[in-house]
């Protein structure tokens, strides 16, 4: 387990430094630069306003000064300021964070609360009316973009409830009913598609179970179908549930962009995608980095997790 | 399907190539019968392709004529599908609006099955040092969920065509990698390859002529199933304002049009998403129906 850990470790830590040069490097990617953009037309090149704001942004360094500067400040939990707010990026960047995260948790309850019970039953009912049934569902869940099928509910609720959600978001501290009347509709449109998800790979996992040489052994020494699947089915495709709820709280952090454009929540996709409308880079780079690092952790832990439920696993499996 | 093809050929030349051409179709009738939702999807394939190669059969109108007298309408004969704030037919939209967005999907697709199967293909058969460092690589790119990848190209590098295939090409390279990575791992520990080694084919050769003759139908599936995926990410960048820009019409761009006036003219909104809906589910259908198929 420690040298697995160590090696685990490691491997997370080299993806999390290029991923952060990744990061860095793609805002940097813009044609012409932030100052010439800044400037307009107004300002010329070579002019002193043109050297004053390069400098003051740091620009004028080489580009790994700048990064190391940058990783510098990570590393101390400083993101710098925002040029459009100015305030520190790490606040902002974690205020948000919460929102998203709030929002990715019930969703991803809701997806394994729907989504497995669906597949389980499928799975066992393979072939059967039901299994159809379910198998329709998983198919439409997963063809219906999810900020239609959020447009639709929202135009849903407001038709035939005459409801429509709280347009400012509180916390749920200020005020809880309020908090999760903002996040039902949110939750429903992104948690259909990945119960979707979920219910389609679990099925697969049952179905894969029925196969295998130990639940034709357990069936044929004559143990009730009842036992067998809590026992034995369940037991092993566990292991393939964790991992894919991992998977599924990814999508979800992806997923949220546009979910939060769409129902004005104040979270990291919205502020990802103001940021780079208002071009304020240390907010965009301190966003990505968060996104980048929570999917990073998310997979990290998901590998420990398997290692708890079976410790057959080793680094190379 | 790809491989059976020579094989059939090499192993009765007699058989003529109608002979051939009746036979696959009779297979494929036949399989149809025993999976109607291949058939549906197939079906609906077709339709959607017609309709992206001849949108003026199915509409006459224009999809950027604006009538401000006919705004906001609600669907009626003159307008299926009703009409958007500045009076264009929603119906013709969506219609020509079919080709913008399934090409772009495909277009983008087609290039990152290209370099991801390449450079998946060449990394599994050469292994070490390259292998590690497309692996690494690769990983970076996968630690950023897909749309907010596809977000930050778009919208970092200005909201075009050309920037919106660049970012949905560059977001599923590594799926292509992967699995063209594999599928090469696997066939180069056959012995066919260890016989071409040993009469001595070129590295080169082998890996040209017969690797990745053996991973492409692996990657054809991919396509197919990555489809309806990337048909949703690209109208969701379209649908955040970062896809094409108006008056083209695209699907996504459609649906971003329409936002601002759920609440009162839905059915800016519903159409186009049908389509897209409509569109993913017939290819998972299909992509659903072919890997049954090659697992048999």
């Amino acid at each position: 387990m420690g040298s697995y850990l160590v090696k685990r470790l490691a491997a997370s830590l080299l993806t999390a430094i290029l991923s952060s040069i990744a990061v860095f490097l793609i805002v940097r990617a813009v044609p012409g630069d932030v100052v010439a953009q800044m400037l307009g037309q107004s300002g010329g090149s070579g002019s002193q306003a043109e050297e004053a704001l390069r400098r003051f942004f740091g620009l004028n360094e080489p580009l790994y000064v700048q990064y190391l500067d940058w990783l510098g400040g990570v590393l101390r939990g400083d993101l710098g300021q925002s040029w459009v707010r100015g305030q520190p990026v790490m606040e902002i960047v974690f205020k948000a964070f919460t929102v998203t995260l709030q929002l990715g948790l019930m969703t991803l309850a809701f997806a394994t609360i729907i989504g497995v019970p669906l597949g389980l039953v499928s799975g066992l009912f393979e072939g059967r009316r039901i299994d159809t049934a379910i198998q329709a569902f998983n198919i439409l869940g997963l063809s219906a973009p999810v900020f239609w099928l959020g447009l639709i509910l929202l135009i849903a609720v407001s038709s035939l409830f005459a409801w429509s959600p709280p347009l400012i978001y509180r916390t749920p501290f200020q005020n809880l009913s309020d908090n999760l009347s903002t996040l039902l509709l949110p939750m429903l449109s992104l948690g259909l598609l990945q119960a979707a998800a979920y219910s389609q790979f679990t099925r697969q996992c049952v179905v894969g179970a029925f196969s295998e040489d130990y639940v034709r052994t357990a069936l044929a020494k004559g143990l009730p179908m009842r036992v067998v699947f809590a026992k034995h089915i369940l037991r092993n495709i566990m292991i393939s549930l964790v991992t894919f709820m991992g998977l599924i709280l990814i999508q979800i952090l992806g997923g949220v962009v546009v979910i939060e454009s769409l129902f004005a929540l104040p979270g990291l996709g919205r502020l990802l995608i103001t940021a780079i409308e208002t071009r304020d880079y240390p907010v965009v780079q301190g966003a990505l980095l968060m996104v980048v690092f929570s999917a990073l952790l998310v997979n990290l832990l998901v590998d420990m997790l398997y290692h708890v439920i079976d410790p057959r696993v080793r680094v190379d499996a | 399907m790809s491989t059976e093809a020579p094989q059939l050929m090499q192993s009765d030349p007699k058989l003529s190539g109608a002979g051939r051409s009746r036979g696959a179709l009779k297979r494929t009738l036949n399989f149809m019968r025993r999976e109607p939702s291949f058939a549906l999807g197939l079906s609906l394939t077709v339709l959607i392709l017609s309709i992206a190669l001849f949108p003026g059969l199915y509409s006459s109108v224009s999809p950027t004529d604006i009538d401000t007298t006919a705004a906001l309408q609600p669907p009626s004969a003159a307008h299926w599908f009703g009409t958007d704030e500045l009076g264009r037919d929603i119906y013709s939209r969506s219609i020509h609006g079919t080709r913008v967005t399934l090409s772009i999907v495909a277009g983008a697709m087609l290039i990152s099955a290209f370099f991801g199967g390449l450079l998946g293909v060449v990394a599994g058969f050469v292994g070490r040092l390259t292998d590690m460092v497309c692996g690494r690589g690769i990983d970076v790119v996968l630690s950023f969920p897909p749309i907010i990848l596809g977000v930050v190209i778009s919208g970092v590098l200005g909201p075009s065509i050309t920037n919106l295939v660049l970012a949905l090409s560059i977001v599923y390279i590594p799926v292509f990698f992967r699995i063209a990575r594999s599928g090469a791992i696997t066939e180069t520990s056959r012995t066919y390859v260890e016989a071409a080694r040993s009469v001595g084919l070129t590295g080169r050769a082998i890996l040209f002529r017969h690797i990745l003759r053996n991973v492409m139908p692996l990657i054809m599936l991919q396509y197919m199933i990555l489809f309806p995926l990337v048909l949703q990410i690209q109208a969701a960048l379209g649908f955040l304002g970062l896809g094409v820009q108006p008056p083209t019409p695209d699907w996504g761009a459609i649906l971003e049009e329409g936002k601002d006036y759920i609440l009162f003219a839905p059915w800016i909104s519903l159409f186009p998403g049908l389509f897209i809906m409509v569109s993913a589910l017939s290819v998972t259908l299909i992509g659903r129906g072919l890997q049954k198929r090659m697992n048999r």
